[in-house]
């Protein structure tokens, strides 16, 4: 071979810690290397033209690139080979920035060691062979997981974009967190008004397949080709024929069923409508409620239903969609605040969180709108709001910010003055975190206009006066001395948690997650939508604290993701899968046993059997190359001989 | 009359160390202890405990080593055109002036079966040469045949003297050392070991008794002819090669086995270097034959079987006129499943005279 | 490329590419600073990580080798990492029967946002490794040669099978064999005291079957080369576990295979018989009574008690009778409960790290690389086509020095993880005696210690542990990085 060598000196991110020129000296005494250079910037045009024109001037048929991450760059220089006539898979690129110069100080040591990973990487292409990818059918079909404010974004976008949606939603209605809030900031609008009519547009709109009430099973296949198992889970109510009329709700005995979607403020029935303006709006049955479900007698609703849509005997369906593309909106929940004993650890009725709030300021809440204490339906007059609960506190695990509460406590506040003209609302905060458009304008006019006193400082605790209101205790650490305010009511702003259920749908999404459960994006700043997982897609809170544009924005970003997918008739597969060599295969199935995929297929050859790779189905783990111990079956760009040779690079004694 | 030299079993390592003196390397049978215990033949050195009996690995590695370097090479790089290469090559230094000591008569023969093809034939092979040039082959007579051996059937004895430079026979106080070729007179006369002339007849007592005590030869002047004409019988082939598992014990261990295998191993541009290594190859193996296409031609067990057989006792014989099987023994005692080529070839005349 | 000398050792990394690489991508953005020692080889997932891999490292001079992945659930291909965590668990509890201290060898799981978790992971493992100092090299280790101790005590009474129902078992092969193209047994060898593997075609030859403790062979060995013809085996208990293995791993039909048992009573250890009885010219005769064998060989009378000169497997065997037949005749022997540590075993087990590693230094020297481990093997089913002996994959190169003969043993032995019934061919075939069988025998105590008593060849059903994995492993347990 003829490889050329270029040890990028990333200004002085490499060559400020690398001794590049040394590296490229070095790297000219390795085998099949006839050129080797150290540009300032590789990846700058004028670096990428200096590798074609050195691909053309010394007649090169490999190319090593030294410089930041492979995962960062390597499509970069893949495409620089092409365009100069080399096949996009004679390259191969040698991590000197993360894995060297930003991570070690010893000039000496770190080009020793970049100069090792240039020879590692020398010696891996040359046992590269060209490859050609293969192009493939994709179904032009878009599977949406979560019918929150992000996914609704997602899918009418998708779906105004002529792509089919399939929406999935586990509750039985869309709207996600958003549907529950009363008014939005920085704007005090109307959360149902804004809402709705988006709702609305997804049960109507041609393209959008809703399936309420249900959750992804299984997920098997890859980019274009992924086939979906949904579970629809029994609402004993056959959809097909419930108008949402309400008749069963307004007669069902068991009255004292909780309610979800008031964030348990106040009890509902066992046959219920999450809200007046669900989508879809249709019954389910709590079937540990029911006593029809729970003791076998009772059977008013489906005496009641006009329509005679009750089905007791109903069943989980499975059901099965053929979709090219996934995102996944599937938000997040509030985490279990109880463990802060100084706050009454759940104890006290009249702390409660803020979404409960929300509903007890909602005109379709529990209260219709009215501000009433839990314990004794009393207008309270003096209100605590307590950020930060679960949020910024490493000592119960949440060490990071909720993004949004600072926000919304401003709003609550201004909503309880407007609901309750004579109270008072004080506000413990740490920091007051308000960036966005008129964000901190909005939190100015909740002190200025609304004269809600803000507190620096934290609650130590809070208990009952024993007269019907709380003392709460804290510090002002601005003026470093004690508080004690006697509340009436204290509301917690409590910090978000991934999604119940995130991590496992990950797994069967094949995609990152962090340790605390929101799913990993592609790149932290590049590709914020994209995941690891070619044609899975993020949205919404799922991926990161984010409040209602920005989880908006990242819906029609997703969708953008999917439209651009769509545009192509085929797609190409990698080409870095595994191949048989069918001499060396004896046909023990070991690689069939253990491919994650479903591959790896017995074919019939001359009278023996022997195993055959599905190219457009193999996703180049190369579990199967590890297992084979013939090694017959070999992952292109990371056999044996080519780990091999990295190894032997290193180890030679 | 040739020299004759004697030597008390006490005065063995003295004469080893004579033999060891000048850096010549002494190649003698050593014990390696183990639940199923070994003889190798090893370098001796001063002190080293050896052994007198019959190895289990013949001492062909004097001349024909499991692995050698027929020569190393370094490439060096232009550093002002990195795409200059030039090439170093590095041949294998000589090999050590070596003494086989105490091997068997079947093994000494196998030196001789070797020399006719890599020295006798229409070219001598520069490594074995050498290294045959600077050997010394010094034999203990055997005292009696074994359960597997059978050197008396195939040309050989307990006291053949083909092949090897000094004969050795143990009598009652010592051994009497037999100088048979120039080679070996040199030895001995250069040793300080007494005159053994006197001795002597009590030496040839014991080859005599040795020959009587073994079990009657069958005739194999036919082998050849008759192992040629079943080379179609595959039916006959298959039948000896049933419990044949294909491993290479028979040949590697085989005094007369000469197949080898040249392989490159590293890069001339390692520190190491790389090198061009002759190794041992197997004819017994399916990758022996097996061509670059994939194909094989000698696809099945039976098929190699044969080609071992009829090579040691048909096709040998042919071009150099005496079997290339010494009657060792080693492949039937070393076999896993005990396959025994006596039977095989017997089974080939019994076959040849029934037809 | 050398070590910089008295500054670094050589560690190598292997890196799944979508966590761990990038997990190291993200110390390295965060300027989380490491050692330098680590170098880096990236491969799409911790299941392509083959654990040879790191064996060549560690024989070819690696002072450490560090793999980590995506932690488990988290596999960018599904269960990549729940084969490797098995894999490379079983691979860390055989290390050191080759004499490589386990502790240079370390596994890990990093996601891609852990940068301070990468950089806490190489600052250990870098500190461990510099505490531990440069590895033992293989090459430097002074040969060293001891004995295993096989005064050993067995599970139930060893005899040789003086009641055996023979005549019935040939009535059966008879009465089967017009439906079978082969059955498998053993016959007299070269002498009375030395048997072979049979292959009965025609009725008459059912005469030459015997049964008694001179039946070492395994005959399963041949059962893969008869794929898709009908074929008779007669067993003793080990090699019916042989069989059910090879119907495990689909190299044979239950369909094609016709099994015939007669229960074992213990097989003579031919090493050591063959050793007493010496060079000798003939066999006079044998004669065998419940105890043992009686050998008069060219005159002399020599005595084989089958307590003392047994295979080192028939002391602790279990499995004295067929775990699957189709003919069963007889009743065996009950076995006592308890566990027999395998003589080879047990001698390594006695060793320090550096014994070990001068034990195999000076056994593989002697190996001529026969490959009649391999090739006596019923589990090698690879045949024609194993790695040791391919350019292409090229994981063995033609040197014969002993540490390439060890790292085909290794070879051997982890293909066999999980799959080896221990049924000691390998080390019978071995012309010169190389105990072998003990690395076998630690794979197999591993697997069983790891996966609830796993024991290969006693279930035609049961998934081989390295070939499935459990979401949470029982016994595998992440380690600490403090």
């Amino acid at each position: 071979m003829r490889i050329g060598v270029f040890i990028c000196h990333c200004g002085s991110n490499i060559g400020g810690t690398v001794d590049c020129a040394r590296v490229a000296e070095l790297s000219r005494a390795f085998p099949d290397v006839v050129y080797a250079d150290d540009p300032m910037y590789t990846c700058a045009e004028p670096g990428q033209a200096a590798i074609e024109a050195a691909i053309h001037e010394h007649r090169l048929d490999g190319v090593v690139v030294a410089s930041c991450t492979p995962r960062m760059h390597e499509p970069t220089f893949r495409r620089t080979v092409e365009r100069a006539g080399l096949n996009r898979y004679m390259f191969e690129m040698a991590n000197i920035r993360e894995h060297v110069s930003w991570i070690g100080k010893d000039k000496e040591a770190n080009t020793n060691k970049a100069a090792e990973l240039v020879l590692m990487a020398v010696e891996k292409l040359r046992r590269n062979t060209p490859l050609t990818p293969k192009s493939f059918d994709i179904t032009k079909k878009v599977l949406i997981i979560g019918g929150g404010v992000a996914g609704i974004q997602a899918a009418l976008d998708c779906a105004d974009g002529g792509v089919p949606v399939v929406l999935v939603e586990r509750e039985a209605t869309i709207g996600g967190k958003m549907a529950k809030l009363d008014k939005t900031f920085p704007t005090v609008d109307c959360s149902a008004c804004i809402l709705g009519p988006k709702m609305v547009d997804v049960a109507q709109h041609p393209n959008i397949t809703l399936y309420a009430y249900a959750e992804v099973e299984d997920i098997s296949g890859y980019v274009g080709n992924f086939s979906v198992k949904i579970r629809k889970k029994a609402a004993y109510v056959d959809w097909s024929k419930c108008t949402g009329c309400g008749a069963c709700t307004e007669k069902c005995p068991a009255r004292k069923t909780p309610d979800a979607f008031n964030e348990l403020t106040g009890p509902t029935t066992a046959i219920n409508i999450a809200f007046p303006q669900a989508i879809p709006k249709k019954a389910v049955i709590n079937a540990a409620h029911c006593r029809q479900l729970s003791k076998g007698k009772c059977g008013v609703c489906a005496k009641v239903c006009p329509t005679g849509a009750i089905r007791y005997d109903m069943e989980d369906e499975i059901v099965t969609e053929e979709v090219g593309s996934i995102v996944a909106a599937t938000g997040y929940d509030l985490m279990d605040w109880t463990v802060y004993s100084e706050y009454g650890g759940g104890k006290y009725p009249d702390v409660i969180t803020s979404l409960q709030y929300e509903r007890l300021l909602s005109a379709s809440g529990p209260t219709g709108g009215h501000i009433l204490r839990p314990s004794d339906g009393r207008e309270p007059k003096s209100v605590v709001f307590i950020q930060c609960v679960g949020s910024r506190d490493k000592s119960v695990g949440r060490p990071y910010c909720s993004g949004f509460c600072c926000m919304y406590t401003a709003k609550q506040a201004v909503l309880t003055k407007d609901h309750i003209p004579d109270s008072q609302s004080w506000v413990f905060y740490m920091d007051i975190r308000a960036p966005g458009k008129m964000y901190d304008e909005f939190t100015r006019r909740a002190v200025e206009e609304y004269g809600t006193e803000y507190i620096r400082g934290r609650v130590s605790a809070i208990y009952p006066d024993g007269k019907g209101q709380y003392v709460v205790m804290g510090v002002d650490t601005l003026l470093g001395q004690p508080v004690e305010i006697k509340a009436d009511l204290v509301v917690l702003a409590v910090g978000i948690e991934a999604s119940k259920g995130a991590s496992q749908l990950a797994e069967k999404l094949r995609i990152s997650y962090d340790q605390y459960g929101f799913f990993m994006e592609s790149h932290v700043k590049l590709k914020p939508v994209e995941t690891n997982t070619a044609g899975v897609f993020l949205a919404g809170v799922c991926q990161g604290a984010k409040d209602i544009p920005a989880s908006v924005a990242q819906g029609s970003a997703a969708a953008a993701k999917v439209l651009a997918l769509f545009a192509r008739d085929k797609l190409e597969s990698d080409p870095q899968i595994a191949q048989v060599d069918m001499r060396r295969c004896v046909n023990c199935g070991k690689c069939i046993r253990c491919c994650p995929f479903g591959a790896i297929k017995e074919v019939e050859m001359r009278g023996e059997g022997k195993a055959q790779v599905i190219e457009t189905v193999c996703q180049g783990c190369g579990l199967c190359t590890a297992t084979c111990p013939q090694g017959a079956i070999q992952l292109s760009h990371a056999t044996d001989n080519q780990i091999l040779a990295e190894v032997n690079a290193l180890c030679q004694c | 009359m040739s020299m004759i030299r004697f030597v008390t079993a006490d005065g063995l390592p003295g004469f080893l160390a004579h033999l060891a003196k000048d850096g010549q390397r002494v190649l003698v049978p050593v014990e390696k202890p183990a639940n199923k215990p070994s003889v190798v033949f090893e370098p001796w050195q001063e002190g080293k405990a050896f052994t007198l009996a019959k190895a289990t690995v013949p001492p062909k590695e004097a001349v024909l080593p499991q692995c050698e370097t027929l020569f190393s090479f370094k490439k060096a790089k232009d550093p002002a055109d990195p795409a200059r290469v030039s090439l170093q090559l590095e041949e294998a230094p000589p090999p050590p002036p070596t003494v086989v000591f105490a091997c068997r008569p079947c093994d000494a023969r196998g030196f001789a079966v070797l020399d006719r093809p890599y020295l006798h034939g229409p070219f001598a092979d520069p490594c074995y040469k050498a290294r045959r040039e600077a050997l010394t082959v010094i034999t203990l007579t055997c005292a009696s045949g074994c359960n597997t051996c059978f050197c008396h059937w195939v040309g050989g004895g307990p006291s053949s003297p083909e092949g090897s430079d000094v004969l050795m026979t143990a009598i009652e106080g010592g051994y009497v050392l037999q100088a048979i070729t120039p080679r070996g007179e040199a030895c001995l006369a250069a040793s300080a070991l007494p005159d053994g002339a006197e001795v002597f007849p009590r030496a040839e007592e014991a080859r005599k008794a040795a020959w009587q005590s073994l079990e009657p030869a069958p005739d194999l002047k036919d082998a050849p002819q008759r192992l040629a004409a079943l080379f179609t019988d595959t039916t006959f082939w298959q039948e000896q090669t049933d419990r044949c598992l294909s491993c290479g014990a028979c040949t590697y261990f085989c005094p007369t086995c000469y197949c080898f295998n040249i392989t490159d191993e590293g890069e001339g541009l390692s520190e190491k270097g790389g090198r061009r290594l002759r190794s041992w190859d197997n004819c017994m193996s399916s990758l022996f034959t097996r061509e670059a296409s994939g194909h094989n031609p000698r696809n099945a067990k039976a098929l190699r079987m044969r080609n071992r057989v009829s090579h040691k006792f048909a096709t040998y014989p042919e071009n150099w006129g005496s079997f290339s099987c010494n009657g060792c023994g080693r492949c039937i005692s070393n076999c896993p499943v005990c396959l025994d080529i006596r039977a095989i070839v017997l089974a080939a005349l019994e076959k040849g005279a029934d037809a | 490329m050398p070590v910089l000398e008295g500054k670094e050792l050589r560690i190598v990394g292997f890196l799944c590419n979508w966590c761990s690489y990038g997990g190291a991508d993200t110390a390295g953005v965060a300027r989380a600073g490491q050692p330098t020692d680590l170098r880096i080889i990236r491969v799409p997932c911790s299941g392509r990580i083959d654990p040879l891999f790191i064996v060549k490292a560690l024989l070819g001079g690696a002072d450490g080798v560090l793999v980590s992945g995506c932690h488990p659930r988290d596999c960018h291909y599904a269960a990549g990492n729940f084969y490797a965590r098995r894999r490379l668990e079983v691979l860390k509890q055989f290390l050191p029967v080759l004499g490589i201290d386990e502790r240079r060898f370390e596994y890990t799981w990093v996601s891609a946002s852990e940068g301070q978790r990468w950089q806490q992971v190489v600052t250990v493992f870098t500190e461990r490794i510099h505490q531990l100092g440069r590895a033992p090299r293989f090459d430097d280790a002074e040969p060293l040669l001891k004995l295993a101790d096989m005064a050993l005590t067995s599970l139930r009474p060893l005899g040789t099978g003086q009641t055996a129902a023979l005549d019935e078992l040939k009535d059966a092969i008879r009465a089967k064999l017009p439906e079978l193209d082969c059955v498998i047994g053993w016959q007299q060898g070269y002498d009375a005291a030395h048997t072979v593997p049979l292959f009965i075609r025609k009725p008459e030859d059912v005469d030459k079957l015997v049964w008694g403790p001179f039946n070492v062979n395994n005959p399963a060995v041949y059962l893969p080369s008869f794929k898709g013809k009908k074929v008779g085996i007669v067993v003793k208990g080990c090699d019916s576990r042989s069989v059910v293995e090879l119907l495990q791993e689909n190299l044979i039909r239950r369909e094609d295979v016709t099994i015939f048992a007669l229960p074992c009573e213990g097989t003579l250890d031919m090493a050591r018989v063959n050793e007493k009885l010496g060079r000798y010219q003939r066999i006079d005769s044998v004669s065998l009574d419940e105890a043992g064998a009686t050998i008069v060989a060219d005159g002399t009378e020599h005595r084989f008690c089958m307590t003392e000169y047994a295979q080192g497997k028939c002391y602790g065997c279990t499995t004295p009778a067929a775990v699957l037949a189709d003919t069963r005749l007889g009743t065996p022997t009950p076995v006592q409960p308890g566990t027999v540590v395998p003589p080879e075993l047990a001698l390594l087990d006695s060793m320090s790290l550096e014994e070990r590693m001068a034990f195999w230094r000076g056994q593989m020297e002697r190996c001529l690389r026969c490959y009649a481990c391999r090739n006596a093997c019923p589990m090698c089913v690879c045949r024609d086509f194993c790695i040791s002996d391919s350019r292409n994959p090229h994981w063995m190169s033609q040197e014969d020095s002993p540490r390439e003969k060890l790292f085909f043993q290794t070879i051997h032995a982890m293909h066999l993880a999980g799959r080896c019934t221990g049924c000691g061919e390998c080390q019978r075939a071995c012309p010169v005696g190389i105990p072998i069988l003990a690395l076998r025998q630690q794979i197999a105590r591993a697997v069983a210690q790891l996966f609830d008593g796993y024991r290969p060849g006693l279930d035609p059903a049961a998934v081989p542990p390295l070939l499935g994995y459990e979401v949470e492993e029982k016994n595998i347990h992440e380690r600490d990085w403090k």
